[in-house]
């Protein structure tokens, strides 16, 4: 007999919270051959375990490589369910973001994490990746008629590149409709009030709070 | 000797490492990556060749009178010589575009070669600028390298994220790996202390905003450890630096047996006397963005003083310095604030009323 949804759901949640990605993935193909339903699967299951080691990030409990661990187990799973989901949930429209590192930095285990956690909290996210020409964020955020910017760096030398997308979209006309968030270690709430940012963030686990309640999202 | 002290650099470091009295306080702003800006030199056109990195210390010098000047060997050089990718900006540190090694398990095949002296074009050009400042400004002024530890330097040899992963997934090799970087720091390190340079060792990537104390003690500790004693061994001085939160390892860095230790802004001062003061003079931790580069002149006085506040009485002694390299657009009237500031708050004997 197989294995009840709810202990499928416990083991593909704990998976990922414990990083056993060979576990995640088990879970996940006996789920799919019992036939339960696909998203509550990957909600009740994998996003439930990245919530909870999203937790347990925010208790300084786990560090950065725990959470990028966990995230591997976590789309590990999702690459087998996904594929299952009924089409009417596959395309769903989601809020989307675009989200990078802004030209001249290379650096992006931050930017990383918060699209993790983006994801996690169900937001589609559009990565273009680390040193990112300006006018691409703006493109981009056009393209795919995105809610929100999220822009990260490292270094000082390259903060000013964010006062520059957010010009750059003032200039397109689209400043109103697109949220505009930044991190990253030389950043601040007062550098993010300085450019006429929407709002900084320290961490992933705040990005994800700070963007809900920028587009008013319980 | 800058206009408004009573001793040279080398004397005020002398005296201080040997408690001997002072006209003020140390003050070392880390005047680093951003020095081209004293002679209205790009990144670009300071790094290009041995003589202007020189000069833009020896202009930093001349203008703030800080207690030490700095050559930029930087935090990828190790990977850059073995054949990452660097870009070539005109007016920031490069970034490193593409890592050297793909997969942790082809570690052997790195040739410790390329990173000798002869072998490597950059390393040579901050070797001669190393000796270029000693002969101009060595006689009243200190001069540090700063220069990646082992952990950094394996990050810019192999990405991050995938070091951070090999840390649970493939340790054995990454221990090889870090252990190569080590060696290779080793041979880099003995010719700037030949050359006369303090070893600025910073080892950011190991920062306990990215790595938890167990995988400092287990990945960077002990390479720390064997660096430090081989520093030693060739008569060297090391300062360290991890940039970050580092306010769980402070009591750990210490045990590396460096000889001072410096504290990003992160980590509170006071604590940081509290854990290591009795053990090295304790370097720190003016925030170089919010303060040195956004603030005003008022934002950096009152800053210095409360750094000075902090630290003054530790045990072993105080050092003010910013919390970190300074890069990119800062005002240079901070930074003759900063010194000013240290002049006015840290004038010998330190005196509580002065700045309480």
């Amino acid at each position: 007999m197989s294995a009840s949804k709810e202990e499928l759901f416990k083991r593909l949640s704990d998976g990922v919270v414990d990083m056993e990605e060979e576990d995640v993935i088990e879970a996940c193909n006996e789920y799919v051959e019992a036939g339960y339903p696909i998203f509550d699967g990957i909600m009740d299951g994998l996003v439930d375990g990245m919530n909870r080691a999203s937790q347990l990030y925010e208790d300084e409990e786990y560090f950065v490589t725990d959470v990028l661990l966990c995230s591997d187990a976590m789309y590990e799973g999702l690459s087998i369910l996904r594929p299952h989901l009924p089409s009417d949930e596959a395309e769903k429209e989601k809020i989307k973001g675009v989200i990078g590192v802004v030209e001249g930095d290379t650096h992006d285990i931050g930017k990383n994490l918060v699209k993790i956690m983006l994801e996690t909290a169900g937001f589609e996210m559009i990565d273009l990746g680390r040193d990112v020409p300006l006018q691409s964020f703006v493109d981009k955020a056009k393209e795919v008629n995105a809610s929100f910017v999220c822009m990260s760096t490292l270094m000082t030398t390259t903060m000013g590149g964010m006062n520059t997308v957010v010009d750059l979209l003032k200039e397109a006309g689209m400043r109103e409709e697109v949220k505009v968030i930044i991190g990253g270690g030389p950043i601040s709430k007062k550098f993010a009030d300085k450019i006429g940012a929407d709002g900084y963030s320290p961490n992933a686990v705040e990005a994800v709070k700070l963007i809900k309640k920028l587009l008013a999202i319980a | 000797m800058h206009k408004d002290d009573k001793m040279t650099p080398n004397e005020r470091l002398t005296a201080f490492m040997t408690g001997k009295p002072m006209d003020r306080i140390l003050a070392m702003p880390v005047l680093c990556s951003m020095s081209g800006l004293a002679l209205g030199m790009t990144h670009k056109e300071k790094r290009s060749s041995a003589l202007n990195e020189a000069n833009a210390q020896v202009a930093c010098y001349e203008r703030f009178g800080n207690d030490l000047t700095i050559i930029e060997y930087g935090l990828h050089g190790v990977g850059a010589a073995l054949g990452s990718q660097m870009s070539d900006p005109e007016d920031s540190i490069p970034a490193i575009m593409k890592y050297t090694l793909d997969n942790l398990n082809d570690v052997d095949q790195l040739d410790m070669s390329k990173l000798e002296l002869k072998n490597d074009k950059k390393f040579q050009l901050h070797v001669e600028a190393t000796k270029i400042l000693i002969d101009e400004v060595g006689k009243e002024v200190p001069t540090g390298v700063l220069i990646s530890g082992p952990f950094t330097a394996a990050a810019s040899i192999y990405q991050t994220e995938h070091l951070l992963r090999a840390t649970r997934k493939n340790p054995e090799k990454l221990h090889q790996l870090i252990n190569f970087c080590n060696e290779g720091l080793k041979m880099i390190y003995r010719e700037f202390i030949k050359a006369g340079a303090i070893i600025l060792l910073c080892d950011p990537i190991a920062s306990g905003t990215i790595l938890n104390q167990k995988q400092y003690l287990e990945f960077v500790l002990p390479y720390t450890i064997d660096l430090m004693k081989d520093i030693h061994d060739a008569k060297g001085m090391v300062c360290y630096h991890i940039c970050g939160d580092t306010t769980a390892i402070v009591g750990d860095m210490v045990k590396s047996g460096c000889d001072m230790l410096s504290i990003d802004n992160r980590v509170d001062l006071a604590y940081t006397k509290e854990v290591a003061g009795d053990k090295v003079p304790i370097l720190g931790n003016v925030d170089p963005v919010e303060v040195l580069i956004l603030g005003n002149t008022k934002d950096v006085d009152l800053t210095v003083k409360n750094c000075i506040q902090k630290a003054y009485d530790s045990p072993c002694g105080y050092i003010l310095a910013s919390g970190c390299d300074l890069s990119g657009e800062v005002p240079l009237e901070n930074l003759d604030q900063f010194m000013a500031s240290a002049r006015k708050y840290g004038k010998w004997p330190l005196d509580p009323k002065n700045f309480v």
